[in-house]
């Protein structure tokens, strides 16, 4: 293994050209991250046909540029407008944007982009660990196991969210939206109204665009100003990046932990990057509940959801590279570029071509890196997007949201979806129900359903089968487990402190 | 002043509206409408394809994919049916996917007939797998196992469709069968059958040649009239006397909208072939794994009836297995 790894390091260095398609890519990933609507997948449909000349390592080049860096630039939209510039960049809003508010903008974007760099580069490391026993472990998850992985993701959803009671009326709400769509296995349309738009279900990045881009600019519209109230233009300053990345290595815990989060959801088909944020958001929120004040403006609530979001690639790999099954979509398309270029995922890839493997490891880390250093450099001047008057911040973030919304999958429908869940949005903000959880639920709903369904007919309709899968019982224990911990920190408490009162 | 400003816009309308009336086909740009989204078979091909049809076309015209998902392929499928028969926009068509709504008695919003058919690019033929521990080495071996369970992806799609034909007549409808549908993808599916949820599948041959290298599955035989040069060892089902499968496959062909002009028809037929026959696509093809076996414009469109006509054949096989 090491040797292939050596080759694939001599190779990047060997010709001059390497490094301009690395660049290219990180250029072309940080855009496309930055504007909401356009992602990854975007810019390698679009990078595809520059590649047919090229030989199929630079292919894997210039794409692993485009992945490693399209999260990072996400994260600045995510912070400086309340609006994620690709969807597992939506958690990054719920702290980023109140710390941009504050005048700390600079603060964030440094800690954004170095959780980004570290917590990337820490899945990567798991990535290369686990790759040898990847297809063993893909192999353990069958229909029961994704049905109680996801049953764990909307438990551990409900723990952590603040209000019980609106916690679970935004998740039955998600779950509700989630249903709409052709069911593959029932083989019936429900709640589309006969529409065609509908038919395949309602996509989440316009879901997502709705109800935090647009929702956000109609209550700035209410309140009125400019995003960022307190301080001046000086407060903009290099340093305060740099105070962003020192805060990110003060708090590497929390990175590890959310690249850990991110690398096995993204290892997961299907789930995707938004849960893998959201979780790692919700984990952290969890482990410091004493002492937290996520929502309002606490610099970890940046650095969990970006660790993670970076991680997640990597282990969106996993089975991408071990099966052909690409973890997200950016994945299916770089699926499309290896095919091209004669090189067939699965599991002969692993085995006949473990050299190209590293250098898209290594093409990756280095993206991390390189993105990381951009926007670092680029933050004073996208900072000053925070200062703009509301009168044209509003206008101009509403009209790319909507193109933006167009953009995924050249559709009309996409854009009223966004409008409609923009105006959903503002009512979730103002009356306080939460739309992190609205947003968990729709996308784990599918699998939820699909799987549950797939078991049912394996287990010909006895539900006790779940049990005899060994993966589907140590989840559903862990789901157990996460509907303790509450209880078990309130006794806790109450052995630490026997005659005071529990909260 | 305001006569002459009033000369020059009618001059500037008029030349904007004389479009491509003078000039040979093509003028501009071609788009080829995919029905899929990016990453799969049917975009691999059309990115594959699209290069050396533009070579072909002449000097200046690109001809640039287009994705446009949704409904199963019937949303990209109808809007290539409802656009402009100029001649700019073509797209690829799935047989019998889109010959299966029909059948399946769903309305549909293009009229495959009616089409102006450029030429047929792949065909691709389907194996019977099955896992390599299970120690099944022909289908006498399946058919003597008591409980089976096909793994498949959704109700609606060619591969299901192909697995019920199979089933019924490999003469397994008596035996306590099941079909676990619902996968998200043949790559999917196949894993599947590899962890085990069921014990067969039906796939096209091009996903599933890496599990059978790789020694997880093992195909018991292949649709066509010729053995599949990835499996020579593995027969045909019309040599294991399973004539019935021999013409279940996955077509992609290149279409335009009914109504277009006979020339510009003509021009991108000739252009079509030409590619076809150009070894530098088909080397290109070769690597990304495509079937090509071509067929000209009205050989392509002749496939329509043969789908229907196979499909019908089996309709009763083909309702949703798993209803609720």
């Amino acid at each position: 293994m090491f040797e292939s790894l050596l080759t694939a390091f001599s190779y990047l260095l060997s010709d001059g050209i390497n490094f301009i398609y690395l660049a290219l890519g990180v250029v072309v990933g940080v855009l496309f991250g930055i504007i909401p609507g356009l992602g990854g997948a975007t810019a390698i449909a679009l990078l595809l046909p520059l590649t047919f000349g090229m030989a199929p390592e630079q292919a894997i080049i210039l794409m692993g540029g485009v992945m490693g860096a399209v999260s990072a630039g996400g994260a600045v939209t995510a912070i400086l407008l309340n609006t994620p510039g690709t969807a597992p960049n939506a958690a990054t809003c719920f702290d980023g944007y109140p710390l941009t508010k504050q005048g700390k903008a600079g603060l964030a974007i440094g800690a954004a982009a170095s959780a980004s760099a570290i917590g990337g580069a820490f899945g990567l490391i798991i990535l290369v660990m686990v790759l040898p026993v990847a297809k063993t472990v893909v192999l353990w998850f069958g229909p029961p196991a994704f049905f109680m992985l996801a049953l764990l993701g909307l438990t551990s959803l409900t723990v952590s969210s603040g209000n019980m009671l609106r916690g679970l009326i935004a998740a039955c709400i998600g779950l509700f939206i989630g249903f709409v769509g052709y069911d593959e296995i029932g083989g019936t349309e429900r709640y589309t109204g006969g529409s065609d738009y509908l038919w395949d279900g309602l996509s989440i990045v316009p879901v997502l665009i709705g109800l935090f881009a647009i929702a956000e600019m109609l209550v700035l519209f209410v309140k009125g100003g400019s995003i960022t109230e307190a301080g001046s233009q000086s407060s903009i300053r290099f340093t305060d990046t740099l105070q962003g990345i020192k805060a990110t290595l003060k708090n590497i815990k929390i990175v590890m932990s959310g690249s850990v989060i991110g690398t096995l959801i993204g290892a997961v088909p299907g789930i995707g990057g938004v849960v893998a944020s959201f979780m790692s958001y919700s984990f952290a929120s969890q482990i410091t509940k004493d002492d937290n004040n996520f929502g309002k403006g606490d610099i970890r609530g940046v650095i969990a959801p970006e660790s993670a979001n970076n991680a997640k690639d990597g282990g969106g790999l996993i089975p991408t590279l071990a099966f052909g099954v690409p973890g997200t979509a950016e994945m299916a398309l770089f699926l499309g570029v290896l095919i091209l270029h004669g090189l067939n995922p699965g599991p002969m890839l692993l085995i006949e071509r473990e050299y190209t493997i590293f250098v898209l490891i290594l093409t990756m880390l280095g993206a991390t890196i390189l993105s990381t250093a951009f926007i670092c450099m680029a933050a004073y001047y996208l900072v000053r997007i925070a200062y703009i008057d509301s009168s044209i911040l509003i206008p101009s973030v509403i009209s790319v949201s909507l193109v933006g919304a167009y953009a995924v999958h050249n559709t009309i429908g996409d854009v009223f979806a966004a409008a409609f869940f923009g105006l959903l949005g503002y009512l979730m903000i103002r009356y306080d129900y939460p739309r992190i959880t609205l947003v968990i639920a729709l996308v784990l709903c599918s699998l939820m359903e699909r799987n549950y369904t797939q078991s049912m007919i394996m287990f010909e309709g006895n539900w006790t089968g779940f049990f005899s899968d060994n993966t589907a019982l140590v989840l559903f224990l862990c789901s157990i487990f996460a509907l303790c911990i509450p209880l078990l920190q309130a006794l806790i408490k109450k052995r630490k402190n026997p005659g005071g009162t529990i909260e | 002043m305001r006569f002459l400003i009033i000369c020059t816009s009618i001059l500037v309308i008029l030349a904007g509206c004389s479009g491509n009336t003078e000039g040979e086909f093509p003028q501009e740009n071609i788009s080829i409408v995919i029905p899929y989204g990016p990453g799969g078979g049917f975009d691999t091909t059309v990115r594959v394809f699209a290069p050396y049809f533009a070579a072909q076309l002449g000097e200046d015209v690109n001809v640039l994919p287009q994705n446009m998902p949704g409904t199963g392929g019937r949303r990209g499928t109808a809007s290539i049916y409802r656009a402009d028969p100029d001649g700019y926009t073509v797209g690829i068509l799935n047989l019998p996917g889109l010959v299966l709504p029909s059948i399946l008695g769903e309305k549909v919003d293009y009229e495959l007939n009616q089409m102006s058919w450029i030429g047929r690019i792949e065909s691709q033929d389907y194996v019977l797998l099955v896992q390599e521990s299970s120690g099944i080495q022909s289908i006498e071996d399946l058919q003597a196992v008591d409980k089976i369970t096909f793994v498949s992806i959704g109700y609606g799609t060619t591969v299901l469709a192909a697995i019920q034909i199979a089933a019924e007549q490999m003469g397994l409808m008596d035996k306590d069968l099941k079909f676990l549908t619902g996968y998200s993808g043949t790559n999917d599916q196949l894993v599947a059958l590899v962890r085990g949820d069921g014990n067969a599948t039906i796939s096209p041959i091009s996903t599933a040649v890496q599990y059978v290298r790789s020694g997880n599955l093992r195909p018991l035989a292949v649709t066509g009239n010729k053995r599949n040069s990835n499996f020579p060892d593995t027969p045909t089902f019309s040599e294991l006397g399973f004539p019935g499968l021999t013409d279940l496959n996955v077509q992609r062909s290149l279409a335009g909208p009914p109504g277009m002009d006979p020339n510009v028809l003509s021009k991108l037929r000739e252009a079509f072939l030409r590619v076809m026959e150009d070894p530098e696509f088909l080397a290109a093809a070769a690597l990304a794994a495509m079937d090509v076996a071509p067929l000209n414009g009205d050989l392509a469109a002749a496939e329509i009836e043969t789908n229907f006509s196979y499909y019908e054949k089996f309709v009763t096989n083909l309702s949703n297995p798993n209803q609720l």
